[in-house]
């Protein structure tokens, strides 16, 4: 069984996410962008060569236009391999773990695999990073302390969506055995406790 | 399995768009979307924090959406939660002097307008007029065309250069605020003057206290000595010079006279030297730092309540006080004859003689027993100042605000060259028209449709009041069981 949908993400981008299930216990999501724009592209170069065009005519040094050709080269090379995330898959099998892979334009791909028995739980977070932003993340249990948690670990680190669309299509589906989880209300392990009015050293 | 595709996916939000407290008139005619603003909030502690964390805990049950936005402490970053779902943004902005953000006017809008517009906020409440980042909100807001409640919680005065120039810039920030509340008459009189406003859109809402935390205690106290008890930060403006004349007099005067002293401050080192000089260790006890839930434990040891401030907007000190049933001693300054019924205080001048004659008429009171008993005093006190009322209040400030119009960019450039003066006047109009120009850059780089509604915490509809949030809210399963 497969569906296929696509919606925007938060900076108006198109977002299509995958879904297909093997097996009741057994899914996997796939997000993936727009491959990258020839008008990015051409408009961060024409902006970098013209810079360079400018600088050249002050100073008369056709260094700086051999250094224009070698920092959009190395720029792209950088930003397909490090930055630019095509797709993000995320494989669930419940009785054996998380699975997530994502692919780099460039091709490379990074695997991370984390085991069922080791999440606490999946919960959707907030967070302010540049714009205030909502993510889904997995919280990792402490093996030291029952209650604790290790590490906070985001899923779909490049796609950032709107709540509706991470509750809805991801959480409800992918995710639908952790039910005990509210955004940010995370009451007894991720919030500080409420805080009294009392202390005011005078 | 058919899904709603990418242009399907625009409606839902686009209806999730509209929900503004108009377009639903029948739940919510009367609620608010209230963002406060303010350079002060807990983990800092003081009055302003107290005020704005009460006000919000009261308007949240009253059935306002409440949110609070201030600058990062240290490691507390992001986004927090406290109880009842009351959300505190605490925005990564770079702190410039004492825990006052530094402002540039600009830098703060984008993610100001970010959490505007994601929350759907009607109303932002600004508080304290030392506090950039509250000035910012209302300089935004105006620009976005919110409505804007500004409070100030102290006085000033108008001679020197530094108060001169706060006195200018509050000019500007208010000359085109919908409303300004204050704390006392004194203090409304101060800002009117100072801000050179109507004094039509200025309320008068007192501070108040939890009169279930300052309850009486008379067998805690000895009654064969006369215990005065003074809690104040030991600083100048709270005029502790007075304090150490008054201390040698009376204790001279009166053998069974005990002082406790509760507070810390630069001007600690006199009260010391007094005691040392007078040899009054075993009288005049100083507690040092307390903290907020330990002043009552020092209120209740003693029958007299010191005041010795030399400038106060509205003394939370003496109610606390007078709600343990203390008779309170105090200076005539600022706004401390509005707080207490006559027969529940006694002013004096701000010098060593009046505070003298006033603590001695005090005692003899205490002596003679024509002293009401602390339980009747308390009952007065505790219908005073009560957080609620306080919220009514606000409320109707709200409300009223709520149906005003917000200045359209000419009229509010008009105001602010013809009320602030040539100079500034206009070095502010070309700013508000700078911060347009900023707006409408930020609104072409992403429209406000794209921006993601935040999740209602608190409200009529929060998450907070449901036990599992998940799965109940506004029929969002219908999606789910669709791709299902």
């Amino acid at each position: 069984m497969e569906d296929k949908m696509s919606f925007f993400d938060i900076c108006g981008g198109r977002l299509a996410l995958q879904r297909r299930y093997y097996s009741p216990s057994c899914r996997e999501f796939c997000v993936s962008s727009p491959r990258l724009s020839l008008r990015l592209l051409t408009v961060v170069t024409c902006t970098v060569w013209l810079a360079a065009y400018g600088l050249f005519t002050l100073c008369e040094n056709s260094m700086i236009l051999s250094a224009a050709i070698f920092v959009t080269l190395l720029g792209l090379l950088g930003y397909l391999h490090f930055v630019k995330i095509d797709q993000e898959t995320l494989l669930i099998i419940d009785s054996l773990g998380i699975q997530m892979t994502s692919s780099y334009a460039s091709g490379k791909e990074s695997t991370t695999f984390i085991e069922m028995g080791k999440v606490k739980d999946v919960i959707i977070n907030e967070a302010i990073y540049m714009k205030v932003i909502y993510y889904l993340c997995i919280l990792l249990k402490d093996p030291g302390e029952p209650d604790g948690i290790s590490q906070v670990v985001p899923v779909f680190q490049m796609e950032i969506m709107k709540f509706r669309q991470i509750k809805n299509c991801l959480l409800s589906s992918c995710f639908a055995q952790f039910t005990g989880w509210a955004v940010g209300l995370v009451r007894d392990s991720f919030q500080e406790g409420p805080m009294r009015p009392e202390p005011r050293p005078f | 399995m058919a899904y709603r595709g990418g242009g399907g996916h625009g409606h839902p939000h686009s209806a999730a768009l509209n929900v503004s407290p108009r377009s639903l008139p029948t739940c919510r005619t009367h609620t608010h979307s209230i963002c406060m603003v303010s350079d002060f909030f807990y983990p800092n502690m003081g009055g302003v924090e107290s005020h704005i964390y009460q006000l919000s805990q009261c308007l949240i049950e009253r059935g306002h959406k409440v949110i609070i936005v201030t600058h990062a402490y240290g490691n507390r970053k992001g986004i927090r939660y406290l109880t009842n779902g009351l959300k505190v943004y605490y925005l990564p902005l770079k702190v410039m002097y004492n825990q006052s953000t530094a402002t540039t006017l600009f830098h703060s809008l984008p993610l100001l307008r970010y959490i505007f517009v994601r929350e759907r906020v009607t109303i932002i409440h600004s508080h304290s007029s030392f506090s950039a980042m509250a000035h910012d909100a209302l300089f935004h807001a105006k620009t976005m065309g919110l409505q804007t409640v500004f409070t100030d919680h102290s006085l000033f005065g108008f001679a020197d250069v530094s108060s001169v120039l706060t006195n200018k810039l509050l000019t500007v920030s208010l000359c085109d605020t919908n409303h300004i509340i204050c704390v006392s008459y004194t203090s409304k009189e101060n800002t009117v003057l100072r801000a050179a406003l109507n004094p039509e859109i200025v309320s008068v809402i007192p501070n108040a206290v939890d009169p279930t935390d300052f309850t009486p205690d008379p067998f805690r106290r000895h009654d064969s000595i006369i215990t005065i008890v003074v809690v104040s930060r030991l600083v100048y403006r709270k005029g502790t010079d007075l304090l150490s004349g008054i201390i040698p007099e009376l204790c001279q005067k009166y053998p069974d006279l005990n002082f406790i002293i509760g507070g810390e401050g630069p001007k600690r080192i006199i009260l010391e030297e007094v005691r040392e000089r007078y040899q009054l260790h075993d009288r005049v006890r100083l507690l040092g730092a307390l903290e907020h839930k330990d002043v009552r434990n020092v209120l209740v040891q003693g029958h007299i309540f010191l005041n010795t401030s030399l400038t106060e907007a509205f003394c939370m000190a003496i109610v606390e006080a007078a709600s343990c049933g203390l008779q309170v001693v105090s200076t005539r300054v600022g706004g401390i004859p509005e707080v207490l019924p006559e027969n529940l205080i006694i002013l004096c001048e701000p010098s060593v003689k009046s505070l003298c004659e006033g603590l001695e008429k005090a005692i003899s009171q205490l002596k003679s027993g024509t002293l009401p008993a602390p339980e009747n005093v308390h009952n007065i006190v505790k219908t005073f100042y009560t957080w609620r009322n306080v919220a009514e209040r606000t409320e109707k400030v709200y409300d009223r605000v709520a149906g005003e119009a917000v200045l359209p960019m000419d009229r509010r450039l008009d105001r602010l060259i013809s009320h602030c003066g040539p100079v500034t006047g206009c070095i502010f109009a070309l700013l508000a028209v700078f911060n347009f120009l900023f707006l409408m850059f930020l609104r072409w780089m992403t429209p406000d449709s794209f921006i993601d509604v935040a999740m209602d915490a608190t409200g009529p509809k929060g998450a907070w009041t449901y036990p599992h949030p998940y799965g109940r809210k506004q029929g969002d399963n219908n999606e789910v069981s669709q791709v299902r």
